[in-house]
């Protein structure tokens, strides 16, 4: 039978918290048919090159991420490394999230598209990579449940895709189940097999979609079948990881516009060989500065580890996504395009060179913007600026 | 009120402040270190706990011996409440971290003016506030405090 593989990207600190978490969710699914745990270090923290990232790349066909990061961060961090698909609909959202938003994350390409000036990423394979905000519940059983409905779903979509899009013929049963694909359904009695009644609801063919580290499937017949879907140890891999820091891009969003390129003076962007913006050399960035982030006139620059919901990713700009009060205006925080440049200043004069403060770089959007009538959050920040910190 | 210190209400919370000491406008505390001349010892004020309450995490993001602006970031805290950033308090060169929070920030819930300290910087400290200036700075500060807490509550 096909298997999902489900992602764990463990939480940068030690918060015995988030680690209990993590691991009540993979004791949870050790033993559910059909699903392979693997836990990693934090993705974004994950070397390019390091045993995390090969062994998320060697993952073929859909599957799971459950990370402390917004799943619009984990999603763009991924793909900046190859490990590309289609942004999977999650039904999981925050206890806190309005019920009109369905989902998360950037909308699909097909909705994207609306917009003519954004990119759009590239070479998108067809398979759908599910990102799970581990910030949205505190107990395992969501994540569980989910991650169950999305097993589900993904067996279904697998024989539909190797049955049709692989060439073969597609067997009178095949094609049964492609118009009906309801779990009742798919009981063969064709070749009476024993498999698809150990397998239940999600009895297919055993396609083989396997993984690093995966088991192997078991082709003899349907004796063993438990042993070769039960698997009772997840697969952990050690990367020795440093924190990283670096930005990533949303081509759901981006324009191209290289106010991103101007704004940087570390090196950080570049272009590819379609004059697309690309974040070149991650490691070149400032640890905790998010300037850049700031003057993306799309908020399409994620720091996926800054504090501020909208700069790591949080679905809505400026939504309700806070799940902590943020304090750090209060503890002296400067605020926008000054923040940037601030931030900027900083990193120039630790790195040995001459501060630049507004010359280089600034958008010049910000000139032409009219100034409107002050509202509520206005009033707020002037009060604060006024505090002098 | 003891002679030694000064009490602000937050609310009904009496934030104690010892008068043996400066105070930073970004509710740190400041003591000259005793070995270092120009060297001053930082710590939050017990307006900063309040706010944040339990703390379980604490990250630095520069190094001892790097030269800091005012207000530059520091590092982040997180705690049972809230998170936020952590900036410089003056212009000046940080010169260590308390190693002792690096693995158990606890101390800072404990023994937020002695074994909790953050960190000690070198600087002429001539920004720094007397307690009865702070006191004074709080009053505006507080109020600002409160409607950004109600804000972010209600959103």
């Amino acid at each position: 039978m096909a298997r999902l593989t489900v992602v764990v990207s463990q939480g940068q600190s030690a918060n015995p918290k988030k680690r209990a978490l993590e691991e009540e969710i993979v004791t949870s699914l050790l033993f559910e048919k059909g699903i392979e745990v693997t836990v990693v270090p934090n993705l974004y923290d994950l070397k390019p090159d390091g045993t995390g990232m090969l062994c998320l790349k060697g993952i073929s066909g859909n599957f799971v991420i459950a990370s402390w990061l917004y799943p619009r961060a984990a999603h763009w961090v991924l793909d900046r490394n190859g490990v590309k698909g289609q942004f999977g609909k999650t039904l999981l959202r925050h206890e806190d999230e309005d019920d009109e938003e369905f989902g998360e994350g950037p909308p699909s390409l097909a909705e994207e598209s609306a917009s003519e000036d954004v990119i759009g990423p590239r070479d998108v394979p067809s398979r759908h990579i599910y990102c799970l905000d581990l910030r949205a519940y505190e107990t395992a059983g969501p994540y569980v449940d989910e991650i169950k409905r999305i097993a589900n779903e993904s067996t279904v979509q697998t024989v539909d895709l190797m049955g049709f899009l692989g060439g073969n013929q597609a067997s009178a049963e095949q094609t049964a189940r492609f118009l009906d694909p309801a779990p009742g359904n798919v009981h063969s009695t064709a070749n009476g097999s024993e498999k698809n009644e150990i397998s239940g609801g999600n009895g297919h063919e055993p396609f083989d979609l396997d993984l690093v580290g995966g088991a192997q499937t078991d082709d003899s017949g349907g004796e063993s079948a438990d042993a070769t879907t039960l698997h009772n140890e997840p697969l952990r891999i050690d990367e020795e990881t440093g924190r990283r820091w670096y930005p990533v891009i949303d081509f759901s969003r981006c324009t191209n516009c290289m106010e991103c390129l101007d704004f940087c003076l570390f090196g950080v962007y570049g272009v590819d060989r379609f004059e697309t913006i690309l974040v070149e050399q991650p490691d070149n960035c400032r640890k905790g500065c998010p300037a850049c982030s700031r003057v993306c006139p799309e908020n399409a620059i994620i720091f996926p580890q800054h504090k501020t919901p909208a700069i790591a990713g949080s679905p809505e700009v400026g939504g309700a996504a806070a799940f902590k009060i943020d304090l750090s205006k209060l503890f002296g925080a400067p605020e926008g395009l000054d923040a940037a440049v601030q931030e900027r200043d900083a990193e120039l004069v630790a790195a040995g060179r001459d501060a630049v403060g507004m010359s280089v770089g600034i958008p010049k959007r910000q000139q032409d913007k009219p100034d409107g009538p002050k509202d509520k959050l206005d009033n707020l920040m002037d009060q604060l600026d006024d505090l002098d910190l | 009120m003891s002679a030694n210190e000064l009490v602000f209400m937050m609310g009904k919370f009496e934030a104690r402040f010892p008068t043996d000491r400066l105070y930073a406008k970004n509710h740190m505390w400041a003591q000259p270190d005793t070995d270092q001349p120009e060297t001053y010892r930082f710590g939050f004020s017990a307006y900063a706990v309040r706010l944040l309450q339990d703390i379980y995490f604490l990250d630095w993001i520069r190094d001892a011996g790097e030269a800091l602006q005012e207000r530059q970031q520091v590092g982040g805290i997180e705690s049972s409440k809230a998170e936020s950033d952590l900036y410089a308090p003056f212009t000046g060169t940080l010169t260590e971290f308390n190693p002792a929070l690096l693995s158990d920030p606890s101390a800072i819930n404990i023994d937020m003016y002695g074994a909790g300290w953050l960190f000690k910087m070198a600087g002429t400290g001539t920004s720094l506030l007397n307690p009865q200036q702070y006191l004074e700075h709080l009053q505006d500060a507080w109020k600002v405090a409160e409607r950004t807490l109600k804000g972010q509550f209600n959103d």
